[in-house]
Parts: C-alpha cells; sequence; structure tokens
C-alpha cells in the first residue's frame, strides 16, 4: 500500500500509512551459531520481526528456544549477526534490514550467537530498561530538533511512558494517542523547525550523516526528499543524465524524491520520531 | 595545541593529584601548571582553532550537574570522530572515577546520547557560539 500511494504519487489516506508503517514485518529465520555448544540439535526459529521495533525487545522467544538446547555456563550475552555483520540493537529493525538485508532473498537469516560479544561493533544490551532508555533519548533529541523540545517537555512522565509501552506492546492507538503531539507544528509555520533524519550507507566509515536541515525554505516551499539529499548526501544521487546507481530507502520502499520531507517526517518516521534512510547500492 | 590529525586513545596523563583525599572541594585540577598532552591526543584542552573544517577539532564545554565533581579544565577541543563513550571514558579518568562508576552526558539538558554517537554530529546540530554544551553527572540527570 506506501508502495504504490508513493512510487506513483496518489494520494492515500495518511492514517493508512501510519498504519502500514507501524505493522510492517520481516520474516525471518534464526539460526544458532554452529560453534555454540549445544546438548542437542537446535532447529532454526522462525519469527516474523516488526520493522520498527529493536531486536533485543522482540527476540525472548527465540533466547528461550535457543537456551533450551545449551548448558546454562555456556550461555553469555546474546547476540545477532547477518553475513559476519554483527547487528546493532539500538538500531531500528526495518533499518538493518533496509541496510544490510534488502536485496537478498526472504526470509532473513540471522545467526544468534551466546560468546564471544563483540565488544568494538556492538552497544551491551543489559535490561529491557536499556532499551527504553535509548529510545526515550531518542524521542527527545528528535523533539530538540523538531521544537526545541518544547513538545515533550510540556509532556507528563506517564505521556513518556505512554509511548515506550505503546511500542514495547504493539499498541498503534496507545502510541499515536501521545505521538501526534510530536507530530504537530505551531500554525505559523509550515513545519517542524528542523527535520531529524539520519542516512546510512554501508559504503562509508561514518556510522550515519545527520545535520541541521529545515522543512520550509526560506521562500516558503516545502523541502523534499530530493532537495535533502542533494545538499547532504549528493553521492546518493544518479548525475543528470547518467545511470541510477542507489536505491534511497526507508520502511523497504524508495519514495519519490519530489516527497515533501515535512510529509515523510510526520508519516514515515520510525516510533523514535527519526526518519531512518538507507542508501543502498541499485540491484542488478 | 595539537593540529595533529593522528587518532589515539585519550592519552592525557594525569599528574600525582594535589586535591584532598575525600575532604575538601570536589574540585579536581589537572594540576598546577596545565601539561601539555601529548601532540596526538584525541582531546586536548582549550582551543582556538577555527570550526569548519571536518578533520578539524571542534570545543567541547563541560558543565557538571548536582554534587558530580567539577572539572577544572571545562573547554576542550575534542575530534569529531570521537564518540561520547570516549568522552565519558575521558571524564572518569580525568575525574579519578572508577571504573564501575557510572556517568551520564546531556546535550541540550535534555537528551543522553548513545555511546558511540560521534560528538562531531552533536556539535552540527546541537553547538552554539562555536562550541558544544554537554552536561554530565553521575545519576541520571533528566532521564
Amino acid at each position: 500500500p506506501i508502495c504504490t500511494a508513493l512510487t506513483t504519487g496518489r494520494m492515500t489516506d495518511d492514517k493508512d500509512v501510519l498504519r502500514d508503517v507501524w505493522f510492517g514485518r520481516i520474516p525471518t529465520c534464526f539460526t544458532l551459531y554452529q560453534d555454540e555448544i549445544t546438548e542437542r540439535e537446535a532447529e532454526p526459529y522462525y519469527l516474523l520481526l516488526p520493522r520498527v521495533s529493536y531486536l533485543t525487545l522482540v527476540t525472548d522467544k527465540v533466547k528461550k528456544h535457543f537456551q533450551k538446547v545449551m548448558r546454562q555456563e555456556d550461555i553469555s550475552e546474546i547476540w545477532f549477526e547477518y553475513e559476519g555483520t554483527p547487528l546493532k540493537w539500538h538500531y531500528p529493525i526495518g533499518l538493518l534490514f533496509d541496510l544490510l538485508a534488502s536485496s537478498s532473498a526472504l526470509p532473513w537469516n540471522i545467526i544468534v550467537h551466546f560468546k564471544s560479544f563483540p565488544e568494538k561493533d556492538l552497544l551491551h544490551c543489559p535490561s529491557k530498561d536499556a532499551i527504553e532508555a535509548h529510545f526515550m533519548s531518542c524521542v527527545k533529541e528528535a523533539d530538540a530538533l523538531k521544537h526545541k523540545s518544547q513538545v515533550i517537555n510540556e509532556m507528563q512522565k506517564k505521556d513518556h511512558k505512554q509511548l515506550w509501552m505503546g511500542l514495547q506492546n504493539d499498541r498503534f492507538d496507545q502510541f499515536w494517542a501521545i505521538n501526534r503531539k510530536l507530530m504537530e507544528y505551531p500554525a505559523e509555520e509550515n513545519g517542524f523547525r528542523y527535520i531529524p533524519f539520519r542516512i546510512y550507507q554501508t559504503t562509508t566509515e561514518r556510522p550515519f550523516i545527520q545535520k541541521l536541515f529545515r522543512p520550509v525554505a526560506a521562500d516558503g516551499q516545502l523541502h523534499t526528499l530530493g532537495d535533502l539529499l542533494k545538499e547532504v548526501c549528493p553521492s546518493a544521487l544518479a548525475p543528470e543524465d547518467g545511470e541510477k546507481k542507489n536505491q534511497v530507502m526507508i520502511h523497504g520502499i524508495e519514495p519519490m524524491l519530489e516527497t515533501p520531507l515535512q510529509w515523510l517526517s510526520e508519516h514515515l518516521s520510525y516510533p523514535d520520531n527519526f526518519l531512518h534512510i538507507s542508501i543502498i547500492p541499485q540491484p542488478t | 595545541l595539537s593540529k595533529m590529525a593522528e587518532e589515539s586513545e585519550s592519552a592525557l596523563q594525569l599528574p600525582p593529584s594535589t586535591a584532598a583525599e575525600g575532604e575538601g572541594p570536589t574540585e579536581v585540577s589537572p594540576e598546577t601548571a596545565t601539561p601539555d598532552p601529548p601532540s596526538s591526543a584525541a582531546v586536548s584542552p582549550g582551543t582556538e582553532e577555527p570550526a569548519g573544517d571536518t578533520k578539524k577539532k571542534i570545543d567541547v564545554l563541560l558543565k557538571a550537574v548536582g554534587d558530580t565533581p567539577i572539572m577544572k579544565t571545562k573547554k576542550w577541543a575534542v575530534e569529531r570522530t570521537r564518540t561520547i563513550q570516549g568522552l565519558i571514558d575521558f571524564i572518569k579518568k580525568f575525574l579519578k572515577l572508577v571504573a564501575s562508576e557510572q556517568l551520564f552526558i546531556y546535550v541540550n539538558q535534555s537528551f543522553a546520547p548513545s555511546p558511540d554517537q560521534e560528538v562531531g554530529t552533536l556539535y552540527e546540530c546541537f553547538g552554539s557560539d562555536g562550541k558544544l554544551v554537554l552536561h554530565y553527572c553521575k545519576s541520571q540527570a533528566w532521564g
């Protein structure tokens, strides 16, 4: 549904877009790393992963499944890997998939580890509280950019909690009852102060690009996705008469470059209120 | 001042402390004469470096929250690719905190960036008057 609307330019009901984003799933096959010590054979475990959530928040069943065939002493912190790349639990699942695996066939094949935690590549995830703290920090950072933190600071602690509980329990209505306030802007403006975005590429050293970028130009025109890329990541765009080398992907789709950035921010942000954009090589 | 682009672990050698053990002011001084850091330090005191060039350092101003010890040298030139975790480790060493003690860093007195976040990016988005102000605290100040 999002594909059709955004790639052909036909308007769809904006609320439907919010739901489609929220309920996006990636069929995933978890396999235990071959060098893990088991008491009997470990069967792979299949799961539909929510694109908008975080690995360590939604894989309790995966952990339980594999721990059943292992001895307590062989188990320490769980971590996940795809084709040799440790998966950062603090990146949304949909971002990881788009960036690393979207050109491969489904299901997404993830390897599960319980040993040799890669300290240099991954943050530890000691508890669900750590995920909540990280998530809320991102939400606050996004609002610092959108509203100078005014909206998030005006909310009560219980509203912050509701955002987290909505995400944790996959409750769209519960989440958006609060999140809609973070998507508002003053009547006299045409959008947020700055757009919270991060652009990821596997081909560069830097983890991501994040800069100040206004959704509205000085003349009142709405900036587009193409405007953003031209300004902060020109290498992502095809040269004037050249061949398209990259895909610009959000939630598994390529929005038209003419799409207003303000609209993308309101409808295609992740629950943390950031637009996480992947630049990946055009599949041949 | 360091103009070397060479990266290194936060290598500032701390001189023997002259601060009172336990009593007295909680201010920790980098010593009577601020030692020059090894030329390849990723964090160095003060700065007059112009901003703009992505290879240059950015200015960070560190402010203590609550009863967290105050750093005598508050203004540091930090390489853009230094992470928040790197900065935390540096402050902990400088303040002589034990490894197990936690230290939280906040931007805009509102959010705690991820430990792998680069200070250069934070400076671009949240810097003002040519510097990035960071508040640090031994306990969670702003959630």
